[in-house]
Order: C-alpha cells, then sequence, then structure tokens
C-alpha cells in the first residue's frame, strides 16, 4: 500500500512537470545565426523567449511567494551588451527578506573558428548590493559576451510578501519575441488580475490544477493561468510623459480575499472599497495615527490660540506641521507612529500628512486623508480597489463650500499647493467616518507669472528702467525654490546680477519671499548696456529679450503618449517703452494671436504708440490644460512653432 | 567606598561639562557668514599608527548649518570593509542657542553598499546618517573611529571640503611609533606642523588652521587641490591588506606595484599566446602588431569592474578575463599586456587621475590615492602610445579628454617614472562646418550640412554614433538648434586613423527657419552653433583664470537666397583677439549667395584674475554676434 502511494506521488509530480510551460533550454543554429531581428532590424538586442511562473508553496514550513524567471536573449552588437548585466531587485525588512537563488546562466557565441561555445556564469560571481534599508539588489553579468552571442539565464526568487504577487511586465527597452507568464493560486488566496498597455495577449488560457497546495493537512486546488504576448515592440520613451509603468504592457496583482490554510477563516483583503476603508480605519499605521487627536492637542493648543476662522487655523497648523517634522523623503501611506515623528522632528510623507489630518480635526475641522500614487509611481486603478497602488497620502481640508489639498512635506509650498509629483489623476479620500470617494487630483492651482517692464532708452545707448515680475501658484514655488538656494537674498540678487553682464541691478526688492500665501513680487531696477551709443541711424530691439524662446520643446512629427505638464499655466509681460526723441518706430513688432483647439491655450501679442516716443507692447501665452493628448499635439507644437517665429521679429528704431 | 566612587563619577561629569565647547551659532565671527550655508566650528582629525597593520583614525567636528544649503554638510558618510572597521559613533545635535536637543548613535544610521554608478560590485559599504532639524541655525557635534588593518592609506587632511563652508578652526594630527617615518606636502597651507613627543614616547605632528572664509565657485577656476588647502601624508614603509612595502618616490611606488601587486598575474593558456602569434603573424611593424592586438583585445571583451579586498589595487589575473571577457580597467590592461608580451612587445601599466579635468600627479610626492584609474603605454622608440583599454571602440592610441594631458605613474621592471599623456591642442580639437542651404521666400531652409569632428572632439557624437538610425536622428534633433528641424538623411563615420576624426553628414529641411512676412524674411544668421549664454561676472573674483583644454571651432554657412530678394540688414563684422581667444564672425554676399563665416577659438592655459572680466566682455560679444539676424527684402 505504502509503495503504491509513493508511487502515485511520482506520477503526479511528473504530470505537474510536463504541464509547466517554461521554454526548452539550450539554442537553436537559426539563434546563433541571427543577424538582426526582422521585425525591428535596429534593436541591439531581443529577447527570443522569456518565460516566468509564480506559485504559493510551503518553504521550510512557511508559505511563501516562489517565482522563477527563466530568459533566452540574442545580443546582436556590443551596444546590446549592457543586456548582460542582470540586476534583480529584493526587499526585505529587520526580520524577513526576499531570497534568490539557483540562478544559473550560459552565453552561447560562435569562437574565430565559427564553432559554438559556452561559457557558464560562476555561481561565485552572483552578488548581492544593499541600497537602503528596505531594498537590495541581486547582481550578475553573463561571461564571455560576443557580438551575436546568446545568453540564457534563469533564477528563482522566494518572497515571504504573499501579498505583493509578482506583476509581470512584458515590454521592456528591447523588443521580445515572446514572453509569457504563468501564475498557480491555490483556493485559499484570490487575486484580481490587471492588463495595462496597449498590447494585446496572445496566449491566455487556464485551468485547475488539483491539490497543487498542501500544507500543514490542508491541501487545495490551483487556478493555473498563462498570460502569453508575441512580437513584442521595444518601449520608446517620449519627452513630458509620466511614469514609463503607465504605457508598458504589464499585468498586475492584487490581493482580493486569502481563507487560512489552517484555521479556514476567510479574510477580504480588498474587495470592495468598503473593505479597504474598514482595513485603513482599523490599521495600527492608518487609522489608529488618525484617532490621535488628544494626543496633539497639548501641540497644537498654542498654534490655533484666538483664532476663530477656520482657514486661519487651517493654515496656522499647516505651517506648523511644517515646521515641526522635516520629511526624511521615504514615501508611503502608513506611519508607524506619529508622535514619534513630531518628537524626532523628522518624518516619512504619512508622518508628516497624517499628523496633519490628526491635527486640523483635533482643532474642530473637517479633514480627511488623501491617498494617492506620485507621478513616476503610475496610474492607479480606479476600476476596482489596489491599495499597492498608493505611494502617498496628503491631507484635504474642507471649509465651508472650498477643498484645498495639503502636503506638509516641503516648507515652501503654499497652502493649497501639491507638488507637482503628487498630481497624478485621482485620489481617493479616506477618512474615520464617512465612506471613501475619488476626487480629481487635477490641479486647483495653476503657474502665473507677470512681468512689467518699464524702460526709457537713454542717449547714450543704455535701457534703464524697472522690471517688476510676479509669481504666482507654481511659478512662485519655483521661484522661491532657487532664490531659497542661496544663503540670503542679497546673494541671490548678486547671482542674478553677474549671470547677465549686460545688465546691472541698481536696486532690488523681493516681496513675500516667506509670505507664501501671496503672490511672490521681484522688483529690479536695471540697467543694460543695449547699445555701444546712440549715434545709429537705426537700432534694432527685440521686444522679448528678456526671455526670449527659441527652439521647439517639440521635436517629434507625432507622438504616441500625451504631453503631460500637470500644470496649466499663464504668462504676460507687458512692456512700456520710451525712445528719445530723435528716433521713431520704423519697424513695429508683429501682433498676432493664435489659438489652441477647444480654448486649450494661445499666444498673442499687443502693440500702441502713446506719444511720439512711447509705446507699449504686451504678449500673453497661456496654456490651459494640464494634459493634451496625441491628436492634440501636432497643435501644440505649431503654436510653439509661431511663438518661435513671432519671438524673432526685431522692431527697428530709425533716427528722424 | 560607594561614596568616593560617586564623587568621582560627578568629577569626571563636571569636568566633561566644563570641556564641552560652546556652539553658541552668535560665537561665530562675522566674516565666516557670507557664502556660507554651513561653518565648521571645530574639527579634529587625529590618525594614529599603532602598527603596520593597524591605523586608527579618530573624526571629532562640530558643524553649524546656517540654512538648508547647509544641510548635507551635517550629514556623515563613513565607508567601511573587512578591513575598516568603524567604532563608537555618537553625536548630539544643539539649537542655536548652543543647547543639546537630540544625540544620534551608530544604531541611527542607515547601511549600504558602495554605488559608484560604474562597478557590478564591490565590497565597500558606507554608513549614513543625515542630522535633521527644522530649526535653523543647528549645531551637529560628533566623534567616531575608524580601526583599519593598513598603514598605507593615512587619513589625508581637507579643512575647506568645498565651496559654501567656512572652518573656524580645523586641526591634523598624525601619532606613530618614532621609527615610523611619514612623508608629509602641505599644499596651500601655510602653517608649519608642530612636531613633538608625547608621554607615551610616541612621535606627533600637529597642524592646526583657523578662520577659513567660505568660497564660492567661479567659472574656469583651477583645479581643486591648486584651490583649497590639503595636507597629503603617506608612511615610508607599510602594509596594505597583507602586502608590505617601502616607498619614498615614485620609483618605489611603480617598483611596489609591478613587483608586489601586478607580479605573476600575466599567465595566459599556449592556445592564447599561439592565437596573438598567428594574429600578427603577417605584419612586422611592431605598432601595426599593438594595433591588432588592440583591436582583438576591444572585440571580445567589455568593460565590468568587481571590486574585493585588495582588488581596489590589484588586477585579475589575465587568464581570467580571457575566460570572462570581461574586466576593470587594471584587469583590462593587464590582459592587454599580457597578450602583447605574448609577441614580445613592452608596455607599462599606468596609473592615472581620470576625468576631464587633467590633474597631474605631483612630481615631489609619491602616493597612491592620487589615482584612480589605469591605461597602458608602449613605449615604442620617439612614438610613445598610449592605450585606453575600457572602452571597446577608442581608436588605438587615442586617449580623449579623460586621460589627455598629465602625469602619470608607469610601473616599469626598473621602477615607476612619471610621464605625460599626450596633449591635444586648441588648433587639434577642432569642430569644423560646412554647410550649404537653400532659404525660400517662405522661409524654408534645406540642404546638407558636414561637421568634422577632431581631436577630442572626435568622441562628440559618441553618445550617438551607436544608435539606431531613429534614435540617432531624434537625438541629432535635440542637438541643433534648428527650430523645425527635420533631418532627412544622417551618415556619421569614425576614422580610426593616426589622428581620428568623425564626420557627420546631415540632409536636413527647417521650415519657416526664417520669419517671411510682407516683403521681408529675417533669420538668424548661425542656425547650428550658438553661444546663447554669456559668461556669468564675478565681481571680487579669487581665483586666476584656468581654461583646462582648448578648442577651435569653424563654421562657414553659404545661404541660397530667394530670386528677387537681398540683403536689407546684416550683422556687423566682428573680430576679437584676446590671449585666451580668438572670435571672428562675417557675413559675405557672393550673387544670390549669403556667405556667414564664424571662428571661435579658446586657448587653454592659466591667466591672471584680471583676465576673466576680460573673457566675460568676449563672451558676451560672442553671444550677440550669435544671435544676429540677417533681413532679406524683396527688392526692386
Amino acid at each position: 500500500m505504502k509503495k503504491l502511494f509513493l508511487i502515485a506521488l511520482i506520477f503526479i509530480g511528473l504530470a505537474k512537470t510536463t504541464r509547466a510551460q517554461d521554454f526548452e533550454p539550450g539554442i537553436t543554429d537559426k539563434e546563433i545565426e541571427m543577424t538582426a531581428y526582422d521585425k525591428d532590424p535596429q534593436a541591439n538586442a531581443v529577447f527570443l523567449n522569456e518565460f516566468g511562473s509564480t506559485r504559493i508553496d510551503e518553504v521550510n514550513d512557511h508559505v511563501r511567494l516562489i517565482y522563477t524567471y527563466h530568459a533566452k536573449i540574442k545580443i546582436f552588437n556590443k551596444e546590446g551588451f549592457n543586456n548582460g548585466t542582470i540586476e534583480i531587485p529584493i526587499h526585505h525588512n529587520e526580520s524577513v527578506s526576499e531570497d534568490v537563488d539557483e540562478v544559473t546562466g550560459t552565453t552561447y557565441y560562435k569562437d574565430e573558428n565559427g564553432i559554438i561555445q559556452k561559457a557558464e556564469l560562476d555561481p561565485k560571481k552572483v552578488f548581492t548590493v544593499k541600497d537602503y534599508k528596505y531594498g537590495s539588489t541581486v547582481k550578475f553579468a553573463l561571461p564571455a559576451l560576443h557580438p551575436g552571442c546568446v545568453i540564457e539565464f534563469k533564477y528563482k526568487l522566494v518572497s515571504p510578501y504573499i501579498d505583493y504577487f509578482r506583476d509581470w511586465y512584458f515590454q521592456d527597452d528591447i523588443p521580445k519575441m515572446y514572453s509569457q507568464y504563468e501564475v498557480h493560486i491555490p483556493g485559499f488566496w484570490t487575486f484580481n488580475a490587471s492588463l495595462r498597455g496597449v498590447l494585446k495577449l496572445t496566449k491566455s488560457a487556464s485551468e485547475v490544477e488539483r491539490e497543487c497546495f498542501i500544507s500543514g493537512g490542508s491541501k487545495a486546488d490551483c487556478s493555473h493561468i498563462t498570460y502569453g504576448i508575441k512580437d513584442i515592440p521595444a518601449f520608446v520613451k517620449e519627452d513630458y510623459m509620466t511614469a514609463r509603468k503607465n504605457f508598458l504592457s504589464a499585468i498586475f496583482f492584487e490581493l482580493v480575499e486569502v481563507t487560512n490554510p489552517y484555521t479556514g477563516v476567510k479574510t477580504v483583503v480588498t474587495k470592495q472599497w468598503s473593505d479597504v476603508d474598514r482595513i485603513l480605519k482599523t490599521s495600527e499605521s492608518f487609522g489608529s495615527q488618525l484617532k490621535r487627536g488628544s494626543l496633539l492637542k497639548e501641540y497644537i493648543a498654542p498654534v490655533i490660540a484666538g483664532k476663530t476662522d477656520e482657514l486661519e487655523k487651517a493654515k496656522a497648523l499647516y505651517s506648523w506641521v511644517k515646521k515641526q517634522i522635516k520629511f526624511n523623503d521615504y514615501y508611503g501611506i502608513y506611519s508607524e507612529n506619529i508622535k514619534k515623528a513630531i518628537e524626532t522632528h523628522s518624518g516619512s510623507v504619512a508622518d508628516i500628512n497624517l499628523t496633519l489630518v490628526t491635527a486640523l480635526n483635533a482643532a474642530g475641522l473637517n479633514a480627511e486623508a488623501v491617498l494617492l500614487s506620485t507621478r513616476e509611481h503610475g496610474m492607479v486603478n480606479t476600476l476596482y480597489p489596489v491599495l499597492n497602488d498608493f505611494n502617498y497620502v496628503i491631507a484635504k481640508v474642507n471649509i465651508g463650500n472650498n477643498t484645498y489639498l495639503l502636503d506638509a512635506t516641503d516648507p515652501l509650498l503654499q497652502f493649497g499647493l501639491l507638488p507637482l509629483r503628487c498630481v497624478n489623476d485621482q485620489g481617493r479620500v479616506v477618512s474615520l467616518n464617512k465612506p471613501s470617494y475619488w476626487i480629481d487630483l487635477g490641479t486647483q492651482q495653476k503657474g502665473a507669472t507677470t512681468r512689467t517692464l518699464e524702460l526709457t532708452l537713454l542717449d547714450n545707448g543704455k535701457i534703464k528702467g524697472t522690471i517688476i515680475s510676479y509669481y504666482k501658484g507654481y511659478e512662485a514655488y519655483e521661484r522661491r525654490k532657487i532664490i531659497k538656494k542661496f544663503n540670503s537674498v542679497d546673494e541671490y540678487v548678486e547671482d542674478f546680477d553677474e549671470k547677465h553682464p549686460k545688465l546691472k541691478v541698481l536696486k532690488s526688492d523681493i516681496l513675500n519671499l516667506d509670505s507664501l500665501d501671496n503672490p511672490l513680487r521681484e522688483t529690479f531696477e536695471v540697467e543694460i548696456d543695449a547699445y555701444d551709443n546712440n549715434n545709429h541711424d537705426r537700432l534694432l530691439f527685440n521686444p522679448y529679450f528678456w526671455e526670449k524662446r527659441t527652439t521647439n520643446p517639440f521635436k517629434l512629427a507625432e507622438r504616441d503618449y500625451p504631453v503631460d505638464w500637470g500644470y496649466a499655466s499663464d504668462s504676460r509681460l507687458v512692456l512700456v517703452m520710451h525712445l528719445p526723441p530723435q528716433y521713431t518706430i520704423e519697424t513695429p513688432p508683429q501682433v498676432v494671436a493664435y489659438g489652441l483647439p477647444n480654448k486649450g491655450g494661445m499666444f498673442a501679442t499687443a502693440f500702441e504708440t502713446q506719444d511720439n516716443n512711447t509705446f507699449t507692447f504686451s504678449n500673453i501665452t497661456q496654456f490651459n490644460k494640464t494634459v493634451y493628448d496625441p491628436a492634440e499635439y501636432p497643435y501644440l507644437k505649431e503654436l510653439y512653432n509661431k511663438i518661435i517665429l513671432t519671438e524673432k521679429g526685431e522692431m527697428v528704431f530709425r533716427k528722424k | 567606598m560607594k561614596r568616593i566612587l560617586t564623587a568621582l563619577f560627578l568629577l569626571s561629569a563636571i569636568t566633561c561639562v566644563k570641556a564641552q565647547d560652546n556652539y553658541d551659532t552668535s560665537l561665530i565671527p562675522n566674516d565666516l557668514l557670507p557664502y556660507a550655508g554651513a561653518v565648521v566650528r571645530n574639527e579634529e582629525t587625529t590618525v594614529e599608527v599603532k602598527d603596520f597593520d593597524y591605523t586608527l583614525c579618530h573624526v571629532k567636528k562640530a558643524i553649524t548649518v546656517l540654512n538648508k544649503n547647509g544641510d548635507d554638510e551635517a550629514g556623515l558618510v563613513i565607508w567601511y570593509d573587512k578591513s575598516n572597521i568603524i567604532k563608537d559613533v555618537k553625536g548630539i545635535i544643539y539649537n542655536q542657542w548652543g543647547k543639546p536637543v537630540g544625540k544620534f548613535s551608530e544604531s541611527d544610521f542607515d547601511d549600504e553598499s558602495q554605488h559608484d554608478g560604474f562597478s557590478l560590485f564591490t565590497d565597500l559599504k558606507l554608513k549614513h546618517y543625515q542630522p535633521r532639524s527644522t530649526d535653523y541655525p543647528y549645531t551637529v557635534s560628533y566623534e567616531y573611529d575608524v580601526k583599519s588593518k593598513q598603514s598605507l592609506d593615512l587619513e589625508n587632511w581637507h579643512p575647506l571640503a568645498s565651496d559654501g563652508i567656512s572652518v573656524e578652526k580645523s586641526s591634523y594630527t598624525l601619532i606613530c611609533k618614532p621609527d615610523f617615518k611619514i612623508r608629509y606636502k602641505p599644499i596651500n597651507l601655510h602653517v608649519n606642523p608642530v612636531i613633538a613627543t608625547n608621554k607615551q614616547g610616541l612621535q606627533t605632528y600637529t597642524w592646526q588652521i583657523s578662520n577659513l572664509k567660505a568660497l564660492r565657485s567661479e567659472p574656469y577656476s583651477p583645479i581643486y587641490r591648486e584651490r583649497m588647502p590639503s595636507l597629503k601624508v603617506a608612511p615610508d614603509k607599510f602594509t596594505y591588506r597583507g602586502v608590505s612595502g617601502t616607498v619614498t618616490n615614485w620609483k618605489e611606488l611603480g617598483q611596489w606595484q609591478y613587483e608586489k601587486l601586478n607580479a605573476g598575474r600575466q599567465q595566459l593558456s599556449p592556445v592564447t599566446v599561439q592565437k596573438m602569434k598567428e594574429l600578427t603573424a603577417d605584419v612586422t611593424d611592431p605598432k601595426a602588431k599593438a594595433r591588432k592586438i588592440y583591436e582583438y583585445m576591444q572585440g571580445r571583451t567589455h568593460y565590468i569592474n568587481i571590486s574585493v579586498g585588495i582588488g581596489g589595487l590589484q588586477p585579475f589575473p589575465a587568464a581570467d578575463v580571457d575566460q570572462q571577457s570581461y574586466g576593470d580597467c587594471k584587469a583590462l590592461v593587464n590582459y592587454t599586456q599580457a597578450l602583447l608580451k605574448a609577441v614580445d612587445i613592452e608596455s607599462y601599466y599606468c596609473v592615472v587621475k581620470s576625468g576631464s579635468q587633467k590633474i597631474s600627479m605631483l612630481p615631489d610626492f609619491a602616493s597612491m590615492d592620487q589615482g584612480d584609474h589605469v591605461i597602458l603605454c608602449l613605449p615604442f622608440k620617439n612614438d610613445t602610445t598610449f592605450l585606453e583599454c575600457t572602452s571597446q571602440n577608442m581608436p588605438f592610441g587615442f586617449l580623449g579628454n579623460f586621460t589627455d594631458d598629465r602625469l602619470v605613474l608607469a610601473c616599469t621592471p626598473q621602477g615607476g617614472k612619471l610621464i605625460r599623456t599626450p596633449k591635444y591642442t586648441a588648433q587639434a580639437n577642432l569642430e569644423q562646418r560646412k554647410a550649404s542651404f537653400t532659404l525660400n521666400a517662405q522661409g524654408d531652409l534645406s540642404g546638407t550640412m558636414i561637421t568634422n569632428f577632431k581631436g577630442v572632439n572626435y568622441e562628440d557624437r559618441d553618445q550617438v554614433i551607436y544608435e539606431s538610425k531613429t534614435d540617432q536622428i531624434k537625438d541629432l534633433k535635440k542637438i541643433y538648434p534648428i527650430n523645425n528641424l527635420e533631418i532627412e538623411s544622417a551618415d556619421l563615420k569614425q576614422y580610426k586613423t593616426d589622428q581620428p576624426y568623425t564626420t557627420e553628414t546631415l540632409k536636413i529641411t527647417a521650415s519657416e527657419y526664417g520669419s517671411a512676412s510682407g516683403d521681408k524674411i529675417v533669420f538668424m544668421a548661425n542656425p547650428a552653433n550658438r553661444i546663447t549664454t554669456p559668461l556669468r561676472e564675478v565681481r571680487n573674483r579669487h581665483f586666476d583664470v584656468h581654461i583646462n583644454r582648448g578648442y577651435t571651432d569653424e563654421d562657414e554657412i553659404t545661404y541660397t537666397i530667394p530670386a528677387g530678394y537681398k540683403i536689407d540688414l546684416r550683422p556687423k563684422n566682428v573680430k576679437i583677439e584676446k590671449p585666451f581667444g580668438r572670435f571672428e564672425a562675417s557675413v559675405t554676399v557672393n550673387g544670390d549667395k549669403v556667405i556667414y563665416s564664424r571662428k571661435l577659438q579658446i586657448i587653454d592655459g592659466d591667466y591672471s584674475k584680471e583676465t576673466y572680466q576680460d573673457m566675460v566682455d568676449f563672451y558676451q560679444q560672442v553671444t550677440d554676434s550669435d544671435d544676429d539676424n540677417i533681413t532679406l527684402t524683396k527688392g526692386s
């Protein structure tokens, strides 16, 4: 009986191996002879085949995620050699770690005599480099790379983080002939899978594997799902786009529910937003932190003392948090302990902004937390809850009919202005007493610059006058950052002066540098060495001299992905110029007005003369949208072209 | 008994408080504040050589951060590995009045592997900690020890670590046995050491410096070493990772590298030796042989750095490289040397300080820490040739701007000697452009533009040339500031001759390059090579002017203008001659051809600081000229 049982087991084992769909190791003559990839002849390298598989199984009495990876890459030339260095990021914390082992690698190449040679990776040359507290990289380099070689490598990664089921990126910087991913998910777990990107699956199959998971006396069947795509083009990056992750073809997994294999207790991890809300509200590092308002009372009492207006209170608390906790550059949505952050003056995004939400509520205001994903981190899934998508949390305070989104990680941010990294599609508002809901992060704020130049051309050829610039929203934030790079305002002005050799700053004034909620005002009284003297018959003058645009930022004829600037912008210039009596205007500047379809933006100029010797020239550039889709791109490019052409035009002053 | 102990403890506690420095920020002298983001209040570096294989370095530092820009200066980064062990790190944070508000110890540090951006792996690790305070100014004081199992690499002293910091007080002390001889070289350091014998009978050398004002960065400054005070210290006799040596000059240092580190690492299999002989059988000239072997090496290796233990100084064996096809600079140089030896060509392993900025080995002070890269020297008679062995594409004998024109340490069988790598002169570094364009009445431009790159400019298109055609065109469109540039074809070629050069032939169009309105067309005279940002001024300049490398740009652009148009406004011809550079720009008309020509030459060298304003004026004139337009009108 015992014997029979053993045979049956072996048989099942065999059946399992035949079902696994990993490709056969080794190379074919065709692969080694290949000199270019016909679907992308310029590619330096191509994946001939790629296979990945993730299963949940028991490893040394622990349930683990077991991921195996196998790839075969053809390298056509030396420029493709970088594909022969493999880097595998792994995660760890104080107690557990992901592990990579069973690394094998082979390089196949033809030697000088045309004979195919094989070089194996030395297992001693697989290195682990620690990147930071929670991350390392396993690295190895395939030996004996030659132009025309084929490399093949495999590894196994065992992870304790079962909730973070391995995602799979079909697309990479080089093309792939075929890429396949298989998952084996025991019935104890349920995951949501979501496919992203423009490519369609060319293979999709699922079957049930009988009793594929056995642990501590419990067993379960598995869903075995296969995803495959053929002929995957290389991913080509474009300027002004958000995270490449948003556009790469990939499949993502999110844990929905888990049944404890030993007790049978079912935990719904994420299914509905109501479930997520409950998890967050009861989480030690989220909801519990938001409930620590009483703890903050002693800190906030002096901050809001004497203030009755809600907005005033909110602003005071926002400033207090910015001053109290310095950002330590860690992102995340969970805070271990907001009190510790307050006491050590150092904290993560979550430490800082959950403190803010808690403080606002403790002061009797209506504040909520907003989960979001930063621009580099990619778009969030709005179809169903995917908690792993979020990597950032901010505060939302509701005062009267107004809503303000607040991030206290940067002391230079004005009340209600989010740093650009946060402006990414939608955020999920979470509070202790209401169901969560989506809000648009698409900006409440834009960037605006208004400049007034009042200048006089003097008889000695110099131009003298006053330049006043107002910066608002993002423009104010950016300008403040520039100024604060200097140790003092004087050093900033000195630098500005020195960077413009023809210009001398006679007097300067910077207003509202630290009053963040007001527009920043810069006043420079200047003298410019415009002409060597005033004896010329004709003088050329470019009214855009202060900031002339000369090259189009858009070079591509067309785009595949949207142009995403993050915020709308508005910049205006008014130039009032007084000429000496002996000069008159021969050529005025061009008066133009160009617009984008659907009021997407515009560029316009105006010109008028006050008297014989004074003229006013003004122009305005507006981009009203934060994102322009590929269909709008040609218009955007053409608008820039028109701006550049117009700004090239010089005025001519002629001696009477 | 118990009482005495308490008393003792109290006593020591009291002395502690007394000895503690006062870090009230109001005590900082006023002249240390301008341009400073942080002020070093006191720094004490003590290096104690206890034995040949035991050096203890003790660092004690207090630094006041004045504003956000100084935050990084308060951060600690301590390197360590198996033979450099960090001990006893502790620190205190003070508020602006010098009152302690926090403390930290080793457990607060983050631990990481070294990330140099180019190594696959090194065993060097680092611990770092960034003290944080939201109130400025604040002061951080800390101290730590690093115990090191060697005596070659003695800590050098850089009291003024960078621009934007000032120093109230800094000192450096070296303690060693009387028979442990050291050499030292002060650079820009105008203090003499106090040499004494301490109570234990050990020799002590102490340097101290105070009140160094903050410097700010000035364009065209001399190299760091010539700007900042520093002290270099090296032992006569040492042990480094089990290898001992005696070095008092470059000859002995080169000898040590040659005999103790490199010897015996050049064995190759008989197959490879035979292969080299066959490869070079049909040529007799040694230089031609060497070229063949160099190109063979380039074809079958690539650069990967793995640095473990003494691997920082010692090359991997040639046989390993032969098998793995990769190595770091030391391994690839050693491998090439071995390949050359197979056909009896002599070559020298040369240690160099790499980088675009030319930094020579100090002729009068030999030490290992001055170099960071290795190249190979072939001492042909009257034709010394250098090879960069980490590049798969560099021409034979070409160094580019990475290791040109500087003193390097050649490790020869007769010992080390300093030799200078070849210089690429201002005339040799040439970017030469000729274009022939047609401009139509709508302002559209079309034509061919050919550019030659010579000297160090040979490498100017290296980022582009190995890309796919599609990417080449994408990148070239970003390089040239021509509005609406479309590149119909791009042909890039590199000629790996003795004077290597690159050619780029572009067929381009640019719609509305000129702005046409009414009967006028306005267009920029200089389409391809404009300087748009003038050189900044520097009031009260501190340092002399240093131009690291010269170059020459020549542009000649011929425009065929539309029929019926003639030139209305043209830029002034410009000609400037200065010791540091020349500039010429002119527009001439010949029938329907308008020819713009421009020549800019910058001449490397050292100039007085007064010259700087001249350079600002020079560049302003160049910038103005480069911005000039030509106006055509439809003539009657």
